[in-house]
């Protein structure tokens, strides 16, 4: 009978702890999988370059003045000692032979191109893809012919007349810029009315019917789906940005209105708890020294409720940048290298969404994307943390 | 006489406080003891370290040896579970589980692995009129433990003891929360009770411990001061404090 | 000047109370047009057509107004009901272990996991779907000779969703062990039971009625997730699926498809799909509460 009995025991308990063990692995194949497939790709040029590929026509600049340049140490591709460049065969996403720039020396003049139509410098950078060389008095060398080729075809010393150079592109910057104005906007928009909307609940407000059912009604947008409130601001804000000439379909504008619609319940429950630990204390020395409410609330009670603005301001701009399902009915899913707020553009978690539901799925950068914004909600999350605690310390004095 | 319980030496601490020194005493079988003394002198924690219940307290530590049954129950090999079956407990504030009246009882039995329907209702209505509950309670066994009385609450918990058949029951104040009435029908009871089982009250009043314990220990500051038969003890105590707290200089 | 401040931070309450009646009527006003208005020739839709029809679309787009999201909505629950059925299990004896078992480190660092997990973006969580579990899914029906649509099914739509469950469920369970009375513990302790006994007979049942708020909460969150499902469900165009390793479809996928017009039915109707994915939410949000109500009896006093 005993037996039976620790049988018993030791089966459920060896089921709560596997569902533990479960439940943290979760979280390790995450951050493994999203690290593996998307480390690679991360690099500065990532979050600063366009993500279109682009083409230029271009030429060498005669300005500058050529000299030997030596092969660099470990080089394992084509190396061109006049122009000081080494080229490698690769192939591209869908599997075509390309020519790409492996190493370009500090000095070489490939970067300082001149574009023949638009008469603006373009730099050739490493990664960047060579479609063509044409030359005065030989043939053309062209990608089919390899890497070696071209580089013998360079080192002949015959004057260049056109290079056509690919930017390889697959760049964030739009994306992340895109970002940061939704951030931006959004908390413009939401801080202020969230904490107004707080302080009116906690400070002033009487408990009247009218009262409660703000809040009930403040409180049920926390069980909408954020995808309904997409619906709802393509039929209401982005008519309502056409209507202010501020945007015309979609826009950033309209992604931060609809951000600040999602994000209220939360910022003003979270504003309503800070300002309500705000002790009685402190009210009622205000408004015995003969203060009014209204200063007593934003010159006492709001500044000791600052801890908690700034997790309420952090959790926001974890959820901000985590939004997809709402944002891609307001803002779209066109990634932009130039971003402007009166249009669509893509947040980091949009561009996730595009990269993945084109065929072929980019995955790795996919992944990339979504280290970065793991990193960031990691660094929000424990900042919170960390507020938490300081803030507590302080209290509890 | 034969012995339930032989303390020796006991010592309890919770970390650097020290609740309990220097405990030497002997609990005899199917009799009512009661723990007397102030608040906080000891008692409840001495009456904790007869079922290990103190074991769950990670930073109380114990010396010395509690002898049940000629073997000390702080010893390695002692199963902590087949003791508490045999020692069972009732707690001051009557904690039923939130189930029916009948689940309630029949948690011990269900959990040592009976299953039979008839056995597990006959095990629960005999610990249920041993407790004087039955006669309340028998139309409505399915209905919600939490429906009860507070007086009831706590009979029930002493039916939920019983139902395991243990040899001892423990009482940390079972009556403080209760009304008059209801603790007057729960002092009956350990009239009756006392034929089979031995009893360990821990109790603030003396009143009680005089009305219906066969012996009393008085603890003060965590010392066991004196212990003999009730009657001795509260007409002619041997020690000063005694006289002192059985005559209320302090409480 | 007080005055102008108090007027201010009163309309600023009245406005975010405002916006819950927004979204409500603007989703109702261009989600009920579909089905009563001429819809440019081709008819109104019907709605008990719309609530029951096993086919996305009866007809070539632009031509036919037979309209049916009834396969999702049998989808959209059975995908919601799977998954906790999962994970339900998963987060509640974790959290018991949290709560009970683990010591102090292993419980706060068991609980920084947990947090994390939940501020995962569900976009991470669908790209994880989509990059792992696909192919793993797609190369296991394999080899059992089971065709799928390159893993895209039930199982990964529900695997994702599970993910994305776990925390909600864990945190409020663990709360919710927490509040159980220490001396019904003890009670039971003293009756001679073992601690794991103790916790799945007394501990676990005196939790119900806040696990059972757990659950309904993360139902509500499966039942709206867009995103992350999109990436694994696979877009059925018709329906429901009930096998494990078919493409299905929900709501909220069917509502994120092929947003090529700005206009006309084909837009329209997408509205209709969040009308009906609120209206589904409520229900089940009721029923679940009624529910727990019955659940909850024997806590009564």
């Amino acid at each position: 009978m005993h037996n039976k009995r620790k049988i018993q025991d030791n089966l459920l308990k060896s089921l709560t702890i596997g569902a533990a063990l479960m439940t943290a692995s979760a979280l390790f194949i995450v951050f493994y999988f999203v690290f593996t497939s998307g480390f690679s790709l991360l690099s500065f040029d990532l979050l600063v370059s366009d993500y279109k590929t682009e083409q230029y026509n271009t030429t060498l600049d005669d300005t500058i003045e050529t000299t030997m340049f030596e092969e660099p140490e470990g080089n394992e591709a084509f190396f061109s000692q006049i122009y000081g460049i080494s080229l490698k065969d690769a192939e591209n996403k869908d599997a075509e032979a390309i020519i790409v720039i492996d190493y370009i020396a500090p000095e070489s003049p490939f970067n300082t191109l001149k574009s023949i139509n638009e008469n603006e410098t373009v730099n050739a950078s490493e990664g960047g893809v060579i479609t063509r060389i044409s030359f005065e008095n030989t043939s053309t060398a062209l990608t089919r012919e390899g890497a070696e080729s071209m580089i013998n075809k360079l080192d002949g010393g015959h004057t260049i007349r056109e290079i056509i150079f690919v930017e390889p592109g697959g760049g964030i910057r739009g994306s992340i810029i895109a970002t940061l104005y939704l951030i931006g906007l959004t908390l413009v928009m939401a801080l202020p009315l969230g904490i107004f909307s707080a302080i009116y609940l906690n400070e002033f407000a009487k408990d009247t019917r009218l009262t409660r059912t703000i809040r009930s009604f403040i409180d049920t947008l926390t069980g909408i789906p954020s995808i309904v409130y997409g619906l709802m601001a393509v039929s209401v804000f982005i008519p309502l940005t056409a209507r202010f000439n501020m945007a015309s379909g979609l826009s950033i504008y309209a992604g931060a209105m609809t951000m600040t619609v999602i994000l209220l319940p939360v910022l003003i429950r979270t504003t309503e708890e800070s300002l309500a630990s705000v002790p009685n204390d402190y009210r009622e020395a205000s408004l015995a020294l003969g203060a009014n409410d209204v200063q007593t609330t934003f010159k006492v009670v709001l500044p000791n409720a600052i801890a908690g603005l700034l997790t309420a301001t952090f959790l926001s701009i974890g959820r901000i940048i985590g939004e997809s399902a709402a944002l891609i009915f307001v803002m779209g899913t066109a990634v932009r290298d130039s971003v402007y707020p009166s249009q669509g553009a893509t947040t980091l978690a949009v561009h996730i969404w595009t990269l993945m539901s084109t065929e072929p799925a980019n995955v790795e950068l996919a992944s990339t994307i979504a280290l970065i914004i793991l990193t960031i909600v990691l660094i929000l999350n424990t900042t919170v943390k960390l507020l938490a605690k300081k803030f507590d310390k302080l209290g509890n004095r | 006489m034969d012995t339930a319980f032989k303390i020796e030496n006991l010592k309890v601490a919770y970390g650097e406080t020290v609740a309990l020194k220097n405990i030497n005493l002997e609990l005899y079988p199917k009799s009512i003891t009661a723990l007397i003394g102030p608040s906080g002198c000891g008692k409840s924690t001495f009456l904790r370290t007869l079922n290990r219940m103190n074991d769950l307290i990670s930073i109380c530590s114990i010396s010395g040896e509690v002898y049940y049954h000629e073997n000390n129950i702080y010893d390695k090999q002692c199963d902590v579970i087949e003791l508490r079956k045999q020692v069972g407990m009732v707690f001051q504030k009557p904690n039923p589980f939130p189930m029916s009246i009948f689940d309630n009882v029949a948690y011990g039995p269900k959990r040592q692995g009976v299953k039979d329907k008839e056995t597990l209702k006959q095990i629960v209505e005999k610990a249920l009129k041993q407790s004087a509950l039955y006669e309340e309670v028998s139309d409505r066994m399915d209905a919600s433990a939490l429906s009860l009385s507070g007086g009831q609450q706590q009979r029930l918990c002493i039916a939920r003891a019983l139902a395991m058949e243990p040899e001892v029951i423990l009482m940390d104040e079972p009556t403080s929360a209760l009304d008059p009435i209801a603790t007057q029908k729960i002092e009956t009871l350990l009239d009756d009770l006392k034929k089979e089982y031995t009893i360990i009250i821990v109790t603030h009043s003396m009143h009680q411990a005089a009305r219906i314990s066969d012996y009393t220990a008085f603890f003060y500051m965590g010392e066991l001061i004196e212990t003999s038969d009730t009657n001795t003890l509260f007409s002619l105590p041997k020690k000063k404090q005694t006289e002192d707290y059985i005559t209320g200089r302090f409480g | 000047m007080n005055v102008v401040v108090k007027r201010l931070v009163f309309l600023s309450a009245l406005l975010s109370a405002s916006f819950i009646i927004i979204v409500v009527v603007f989703v109702i006003l261009s989600g009920i047009k579909p089905f009563i208005s001429d819809n440019e020739g081709l008819g109104p839709v019907s709605f008990i057509g719309f609530i029951t029809r096993t086919i996305w679309l009866d007809g070539p787009t632009f031509v036919s107004n037979m309209y049916g999201a009834g396969y999702l909505i049998a989808n959209t629950l059975y995908i919601a009901f799977l998954t906790l059925l999962v994970s339900l299990p998963l987060g509640v004896l974790t959290a018991l272990f949290i709560a009970k078992i683990a010591g102090k480190r292993t419980g706060a660092l068991l609980r920084s996991i947990v947090e994390l997990l939940a501020a995962i973006p569900s976009i991470v969580y669908g790209l994880v779907g989509a990059g792992l579990f696909l192919p793993v899914i797609y190369n296991t029906a394999l080899s059992f000779g089971i065709q799928t649509n390159g893993g895209n099914s039930t199982l990964a739509a529900v695997i994702v969703l599970t993910f994305m469950s776990i925390p909600t469920l864990t945190t409020i369970s663990e709360v919710a062990i927490r509040n159980v009375d220490l001396s019904l513990e003890e009670a039971s302790l003293a009756l001679g039971t073992s601690k794991t006994q103790t916790h799945f007979n007394v501990v676990l049942p005196a939790a119900k009625s806040g696990i059972f708020s757990a659950a309904i909460l993360a139902i509500g969150r499966a039942l709206g997730e867009a995103t992350a499902i999109s990436l694994v469900a696979g877009n059925a165009l018709s329906g429901p699926t009930f096998s494990l390793f078919n493409r299905t479809a929900t709501l909220t996928t069917a509502m994120l498809q092929g947003m090529k017009e700005t206009t006309g039915l084909d837009y329209d109707i997408r509205f209709s799909l969040g009308i009906v994915l609120i209206i589904v939410i409520l229900i089940t949000n009721f029923a679940l509460n009624m529910l727990k109500k019955r659940v909850g009896k024997m806590h009564a006093q």
